[in-house]
């Protein structure tokens, strides 16, 4: 099989949301990666670790230090739109105020593919159709978001996020919210996807770069190719899952003997 | 598709209930008019038909010089600070942000102030200069506000905004209160200029004002898709590829200027822009390109009916039209809005 290019390559980035410029206020602190186009990679650590951090730097919300390049571009020198049409992120959903209904909501992923004038183009229709039906959400479409279950509104913003059909999808904290058929259903999709492609409105499928923040660590081994584990918003190590998820490791990542942890829950 | 022609019916409904809240306010008044002259002299004005014999010559210039002037100046203020108050809502994701959050009305009445005490309040100068001057004092706050906050917070956060706007805000007031304070002789005018009133509007300031808030309203209704995507949050909309620092900033300043005009025609009236953006999106949800027309319509047929009950009420004296969008928006938005609840 022929190396893929990468389509991500982080150098050197320290980024942090204080304004001090010493190593400590820092939060990522000297981040180097690369992330092969078509890869799936989860990172994992524990809280504060930076993990969130760092989708945010790929995605270009946060002042960096160090480079971030997009298939050889500088993230920074691109626009808001440029950076969309790359690179879609589904935040921790936080409350909403304003109640939009379902279908509106996810054909607002769209916005970056139609021009300022106007409204959304007809050609939009389709693939917000689609995934609607992917996402099993046809019998919400006319529900208003505020009335949602916790779980229905993350699926939702899964939904708006994967309609903006960007090649490289950051995914924090997805199964936040959902039940455990759903989070199942999820990686069903995320496979399906990784094995076929996604769609894109003209009938060319690509293959999406999913990059993915889980607190769950069954999920994140089930999820990826790669592994990237951070702590104290350094990386400690990373690699393919197999080499990287051991007992040795996890204990180092988290401080705590997570798999006598897991495995006295499970013989319980 | 019920939707759909549902959304289309309650659209008809807003532009009957304005046509019928800009037609009552011509016809009634300190002279009755009965709807046939009124349509009559319309007619006569509008389309050059023979106006009947019967009607009084004193009623077609009441009617055209003083009642519609200030009907329709009603109208476009009523609709300007709606919108705006729409506006401000949606991009700083905040139910009670209205128009006059970042300084607008304070900047205005500053500007005014000054002006009136240097005693050029009373003379013809003045009545050119003071909404001028106004305007662009209200207008030089915003961006004074703006400014400052974004070189605070290069993210430009909501909370920044509404608790720098809130702070300036407070700050010239407190001018405000010092100038007055030192000059009692000129208070009286300055209370009046900042209530505003409707009356003695002339086709000068119908054209004006139109103008100005149809042009502002267009640009507005671009950003329809904007003002979707940021009322969900700054992150979010960036994401998914909205410059929200360049849009926040463009709807800042279109917003200021619907303010803006409204301040240096009519006063500091409140309530219209915090409550009627609250009412219309109850009616025809929260969709942009559906609330900003319906603002300007509803905020417009609003105000209309408050300054006709702020000339009726109390005829021949008027009484500030602020006073009457709370006290009949209140009740009202209590209704619209919780009515719905058993």
């Amino acid at each position: 099989m022929p190396e893929k290019k990468n389509i991500i390559s982080i150098s050197h980035v320290f980024a942090g949301y204080s304004s001090g410029k010493k190593e400590n206020d820092y939060v990522l602190k000297d981040i180097s990666l690369d992330i092969r186009e078509g890869s799936s990679v989860s990172i994992i650590g524990s809280n504060g670790s930076g993990k969130t951090t760092l989708l945010r730097v790929i995605a270009g919300l946060l002042r960096h230090r160090g480079k971030v390049l997009f298939d050889q571009k500088n993230i920074d020198t691109m626009t808001r739109k440029q950076i969309a049409a790359r690179i879609a992120l589904l935040s921790q959903v936080s409350h909403v105020y304003f109640s939009y209904n379902v279908y509106d909501t996810i054909m607002q992923g769209r916005y970056v593919h139609n021009s300022f004038w106007g409204d959304y183009s007809r050609d939009n229709k389709e693939i917000v159709d689609e995934t609607i039906e992917t996402f099993g959400l046809s019998q919400i479409v006319d529900k208003k978001i505020t009335s949602l279950s916790g779980g229905q509104l993350q699926k939702v913003m899964l939904a708006r996020c994967i309609a903006q059909r960007s090649p490289v999808i950051l995914l924090d904290e997805p199964m936040n919210h959902l039940d455990l058929k759903v989070q199942a259903e999820f990686m069903h999709y995320l496979n399906e996807w990784k094995r076929n492609g996604v769609a894109w409105a003209d009938g060319k499928k690509y293959m999406p770069t999913i990059i993915g923040v889980f607190h769950d660590i069954n999920i994140a081994a089930r999820m990826a190719d790669d592994v990237v584990c951070l702590k104290d918003g350094k990386i400690l190590l990373s690699g393919e899952k197999k080499e990287v998820i051991t007992s040795e490791t996890l204990c180092d990542v988290f401080d705590f003997d997570i798999v006598s942890f897991l495995r006295d829950v499970w013989a319980m | 598709m019920q939707n759909k022609s549902m959304t289309l019916l309650k659209i008809l409904a807003a532009g009957l209930f304005g046509l019928a809240a800009i037609l009552l306010s011509i016809c009634i008044g300190s002279v009755y008019i009965n709807i046939d002259d009124t349509l009559g002299i319309l007619g006569n004005k509008l389309f050059n038909m023979r106006l009947v014999d019967s009607i009084d010559k004193n009623m077609v210039s009441i009617l055209w010089e003083v009642r519609i002037p200030r009907a329709l100046t009603a109208f476009f203020v009523g609709g300007a600070l709606a919108v705006s108050g729409l506006i401000m809502q949606s991009i700083l994701q905040n139910p009670l942000a209205s128009s006059y959050t970042l300084g607008v009305s304070s900047g205005a009445s500053l500007g005014a102030a000054i002006l009136i005490v240097m005693g050029v309040g009373g003379t013809i100068w003045g009545f050119f200069l003071l909404p001028f001057v106004g305007f662009m004092c209200g207008f030089l706050t915003v961006l004074i506000v703006i400014l400052i906050a974004s070189r605070i917070d290069e993210g430009l956060h909501n909370h920044t905004i509404i608790l720098f706007g809130m702070v300036f805000s407070l700050f010239i007031n407190a001018i405000l209160t010092m100038i007055s304070a030192l000059n009692q002789s000129h208070m009286q005018r300055l209370i009046l200029w900042q209530m505003g009133t409707f009356s003695g509007k002339r086709w000068s300031h119908v054209a004006v004002i139109s103008i100005v808030t149809m042009i502002v309203l267009i640009i507005t209704s671009f950003f329809h898709k904007e003002l979707d995507i940021i009322s969900f949050g700054d992150e979010g909309a960036m994401s998914i590829g909205v410059n929200t620092r360049k849009t926040k900033i463009i709807l800042i300043v279109l917003a200021a200027v619907f303010t803006g005009v409204s301040v240096c025609f009519a006063g500091v009236i409140g309530f219209v822009d915090l409550m009627v953006p609250h009412i219309v999106r109850k009616i025809y949800g929260y969709n942009h390109r559906i609330t900003i027309p319906m603002s300007m319509l509803v905020g417009g047929a609003f105000m209309s009916l408050c300054d006709l009950i702020a000339r009726v009420v109390l005829a021949p004296q008027d009484i500030p039209v602020g006073a009457i969008t709370a006290l009949l928006g209140g009740p009202f938005f209590l209704l619209v809005y919780f009515g719905g609840r058993k």
